[in-house]
């Protein structure tokens, strides 16, 4: 899922400081689960901005709301409902999500309450890691299930490198090194031979090389 | 109870079936009748059905917005001064299990306030329980 982390009070407050009435919106997927932007944060975030100390004159109305995914422009349209006055909306959404919620309510300003992080996984109860980085050309069949590119700090294809110490990565004590992880791996599976291949430079066109990516899928059917 | 809603728009062509991306609409033809059918724990509530629809008969503001479900009902302890809702009957049984003496039930309120105190305002020749006013 989309990982994300809340940007600071102060930041916040700041970015709000200069509206009248604004509206807290929580995004109920990715953000929710995630522990970033749910319906929980927006309540507690409008309770923390509420504070005047943040503010030279009067803090700004606020209201908190949550809609189920800021991200799909037409249901975004047709549902979302924004109280009369308000003259901002603070989005706890992705990326994605303040991008679209920006579109939709044009020339309502949108402004970003999180820092969209990273594609992660759970691994613990309250510890999201790093899994994939989007890059359009999946290799993980060929390193075990593994990413190099999101998992190694250098995102080498040909690994590991020489910072590499008893399974962690010289960057951190507690960050495995994705090329020992890949090869233990790979040799309980019996696949070594997946290990020696020499990995040719990848095309990188597929990644952000090419400019911002689209996908279109058809709808599986229309009937009349 | 189904969050799935549809309007009297809606004619049975099935398009919301064919087009949900997680298998979390079916249909059973059965008896010369059609019933649409909707699994709220596959649903990823993507909205695809409700843009899909050639009739506009979706009412997907009930998977924005539904209602609360009731899950389980249980009894409750309360608090013998002030009548306070504390937990429920059956965690009472399993904590106690895990201590060596009674605990009285009492709110934290109450709980800070001197035991005795609490036991004066309870005791019979005082009345009836009631606030203790500590």
């Amino acid at each position: 899922m989309i990982v994300a982390k809340t940007k600071s009070i102060e930041e916040i407050a700041s970015s709000i400081a200069d509206f009248e009435k604004v509206l807290i919106i929580g995004c109920g997927s990715c953000m929710t689960v995630c522990l970033s932007g749910g319906d929980k944060e927006a309540r507690a975030l409008a309770r923390d901005l509420s504070n005047p100390d943040f503010y030279r004159g009067d803090p700004p109305s606020l209201r908190a709301d949550t809609f189920q995914r800021q991200c799909e422009r037409d249901l975004l349209k047709a549902y979302l409902r924004i109280p009369e006055g308000v003259n901002a909306i603070l989005s706890l959404a992705c990326g994605a999500g303040v991008q679209t919620l920006a579109d939709v309510l044009d020339p309502v300003p949108v402004i970003p309450a999180l820092n969209t992080t990273f594609l992660g996984a759970l691994d613990e109860p309250g510890l999201w890691r790093e899994k994939c980085v989007g890059c359009g050309d999946c290799l993980l069949t060929l390193t075990g299930g593994i990413c190099p590119l999101a998992r190694c700090a250098k995102r080498l294809l040909n690994g590991p490198c020489g910072g590499s110490s008893k399974g962690k990565c010289e960057i951190g004590e507690d960050v495995d090194c994705a090329w020992h992880l890949i090869v233990e791996r790979l040799a309980a599976r019996g696949r070594l031979e997946d290990y020696e291949k020499i990995y040719a430079p990848r095309d990188w066109s597929l990644e952000k090389g090419g400019g911002p990516r689209s996908i279109r899928h058809a709808p599986r059917q229309f009937p009349a | 109870m189904s969050y799935f809603k549809v309007n009297e728009h809606c004619n049975g062509c099935l398009a919301c079936v064919q087009n949900c991306p997680a298998n979390a609409l079916d249909y059973l033809d059965q008896g010369g009748k059609r019933r649409l059918l909707h699994n709220m724990t596959l649903c990823a509530r993507c909205g695809n059905c409700w843009r899909v629809c050639p009739h506009g008969a979706v009412e997907f503001q009930h998977l924005l917005h539904g209602q609360w479900d009731e899950v389980v009902t249980m009894d409750l302890v309360t608090c013998m001064v002030c009548g306070d809702p504390l937990h429920t009957v059956d965690l009472g049984k399993s904590l106690g299990e895990k201590l060596t003496r009674e605990v009285n039930p009492l709110c934290p309120r109450h709980r800070r306030a001197q035991s005795f105190m609490v036991w004066k305002q309870l005791s019979p020749d005082k009345g009836t329980a009631g606030e203790a006013g500590l």
